[in-house]
């Protein structure tokens, strides 16, 4: 089983920093010109959300994990639900390496993988190295379109 | 190929009418008067005539600049009167050839044909309007041609059409009653919320309250009433002498009072069946049936679902069809453990909790002296729904299908080809964890709304599922396997043993 990139934790982090700002920002607001509350309130929010998400990050960086098997990548991930994911190379439709402002920010890349299913349509593989996710990219590639040459009618 | 010239008048008509309604409002209403004398008719009348006359042009034109041609490999529609269209649609990419035609058009003997190709959730083409024997002639040839049979073949050894299905009479009558429509009601509550006030203006204080009791009751009633005539004959006019018929791979089916519907499902293009029922139509033994198609399924742009769907008929006849379509056999379903009968108990117990306490809360708030504790009488059917949820639910690995069954009041068996899984998928919530469970879920590339459940075994067995996953993706490989040794094909045993 292959774990992510390390520095993912770094991503989600910096995503659970985001959120608990918002949070706090809200909570700030809220009782500065709504409610009558204590003033401690909006920095308890901003630290409790703060912990929460980045215990939350740690603990999807070490649930996380995938495997090119024989004939099908197979994923493993979530902390609440844990949802485990077969996809069949014959069914891949297309590989794409995809990597965001954030992603590019800490030097990481994913690998999205795409079937022509109604809801498990899309695989995204976060937390891989750039030249690890063009690696996997062109694996998955080639091995979707031996899977595809085998099946042809 | 030209468009039939009836189609001249028939949209000089329809696109002219509206603005000729429009104009002899104008004209008779008076509003002419404020430019006074007969210079305003005049005026509007001559505009209308001008009007009518480019309209007239326009359609002529477009008619006789409207060319289509069904080559051997493509269906090239040139057309345009102002602005050119050349189009070049390849066969292969055709899924459904649907012929629409409404009451003025049968008199006329006239269709509408709408190409629908994958991808994409519109028609690709409408071509407006030809002869229906016309519009019959290309359903066809582009059926044969896609299959690549000659046209002598066709003609004398083709596989004849296959009657499948038909809708009989009581169940046509049973499908009016069973439908009601439902935005009848929405409509209705929207049009008298305003009107309430007005009402209970006009009555004293004393005698309002009864009224209004016996006023909302009656309006119920009217609107339950309205809404059930307005479903029934609605659906009766949609499924009016529904057919379902074979040919060697496709589906067609008719259907249609008012408004004819003629279309065409190719079977390479059906993903999962679903039979559906509620405990109403198991006591009286009926059934429904979706037919799953993968991208655009056909009349979902439509206003009532799946239309190759059979509403309703009697469950064998269902079970039947179902396995001549996809022959699954007779499942014998795998039911989850026992155990999770208990789980289902505990959720259904929160919920009375909650309810109660919510009673309980707008009691203690109103302090309107509410039995609360009656919400509490529910406790004793708790573990009977559990029982039953847990009976309705379950999986069966066929030879070459996964069958699953899901739900008490909406039950719903779906049967999925194994070379038709596009992905699986075993997701276990904290909650399933905790009871050692998890659900297997078959990802195919149907095209239900987003409302509907993929084929999955709920709450199967946490050893069991790992199984099974790993099951269903073997027998995926070994299904494609066979496909591709020229075993069967699309589910069609008997055409190909031929």
């Amino acid at each position: 089983m292959n774990r992510l990139h390390p520095r993912i934790r770094v991503l989600w982090a910096l995503r659970a920093v985001l959120t608990a700002a918002i949070l706090g920002g809200a909570s700030w607001l809220g009782s500065r010109f709504a409610v009558d509350a204590p003033r401690w309130i909006p920095a308890a929010v901003f630290a409790v959300a703060l912990l929460a998400g980045v215990a939350l990050a740690l603990l999807r960086y070490r649930l996380w994990g995938y495997e090119v098997r024989e004939d099908s990548l197979y994923l493993e991930r979530g902390v609440f639900t844990r949802v485990r994911t077969v996809v069949p190379f014959v069914r891949i439709q297309h590989v794409d390496s995809a990597r965001g402002p954030v992603e590019r920010l800490v030097g990481l890349a994913s690998t999205v993988v795409y079937t022509a299913g109604s809801r498990g349509a899309d695989v995204k593989i976060p937390g891989l190295t750039p030249e690890g996710s063009d690696e996997l990219q062109e694996r998955l590639k080639r091995l979707a379109i031996r899977a595809e040459g085998d099946d042809a009618v | 190929m030209r468009l039939s010239p009836l189609s001249v008048p028939y949209r000089v008509v329809e696109k002219g009418a509206s603005v000729v309604f429009t104009a002899a409002f104008l004209l008779f209403s008076g509003a002419a008067s404020f430019t006074g004398g007969i210079v305003g008719p005049l005026v509007v009348a001559g505009l209308l005539g001008a009007f009518l006359l480019a309209l007239v042009g326009y359609e002529v034109a477009y008619y006789r600049r409207y060319e289509y041609e069904l080559t051997a490999d493509s269906l090239d529609i040139r057309s345009g009167v102002l602005s050119r269209r050349n189009r070049e649609i390849p066969l292969r990419r055709i899924q459904n050839v649907d012929i629409e035609r409404n009451v003025v058009q049968r008199v006329l003997g006239i269709a509408a044909v709408s190409l629908e190709t994958a991808g994409g959730s519109e028609t690709e083409a409408v071509i407006r309007f030809v002869p229906f024997a016309e519009a019959k002639r290309l359903q066809r040839e582009i059926s044969r041609l896609k299959r690549g049979v000659s046209a002598e073949d066709a003609d004398e050894g083709g596989p004849p059409a296959e009657e499948l299905f038909a809708l009989s009479p009581r169940e046509l009558a049973l499908v009016g009653l069973l439908s009601f429509d439902l935005r009848i009601p929405g409509a209705l509550f929207f049009l008298a919320s305003g009107s309430v006030p007005v009402v209970s203006s006009f009555v004293e204080f004393g005698s309002q309250l009864a009224l209004v009791a016996v006023g909302g009751v009656a309006f119920l009633l009217a609107v339950a009433l309205v809404s059930w005539f307005v479903g029934a004959a609605v659906a009766v006019a949609n499924y009016y002498d529904f057919r379902l018929t074979r040919t060697s791979d496709e589906l067609q089916y008719e259907r249609g009072l008012l408004r004819r519907y003629d279309g065409s499902i190719p079977l390479d293009k059906l993903q999962t069946l679903a039979i559906e029922d509620n405990p109403l139509k198991r006591r009286f033994d009926y059934a429904t049936l979706a037919i799953e198609t993968a991208g655009y399924g056909p009349g979902q742009g439509g206003e009532y679902g799946s239309q190759a769907a059979v509403p309703l008929a009697r469950r064998g006849r269902v079970v039947r069809l179902a396995n001549a379509l996809e022959p699954f056999g007779e499942p014998s379903f795998e039911r989850p453990p026992k155990r999770v009968r208990r789980r289902y108990a505990v959720r259904y117990l929160i919920v009375l909790g909650v309810a109660t306490g919510a009673f309980y809360a707008i009691d203690a708030a109103l302090g309107a002296g509410f039995p609360w504790y009656l919400v509490a009488v529910a406790l004793p059917l708790v573990p009977v729904a559990a029982h039953y949820k847990w009976k309705h639910r379950g999986y069966w690995l066929g030879e070459n299908h996964l069958v699953t069954r899901n739900g008490f009041w909406r039950r719903e068996t779906k049967i999925v080809p194994y070379y038709r899984i596009q992905t699986v998928i075993d997701a276990r919530t904290l909650f399933q964890r905790r009871w050692r469970v998890a659900t297997v879920t078959a990802d195919t590339a149907g095209s239900l709304s987003l409302g509907d459940k993929d084929a999955a075994a709920v709450d199967v067995d946490e050893a069991l599922a790992d199984e099974l996953r790993a099951e269903l993706e073997r027998r995926l490989h070994a299904a494609l396997a066979r496909k591709r040794r020229g075993g069967f094909a699309f589910g069609n045993v008997e055409s190909v043993e031929k």
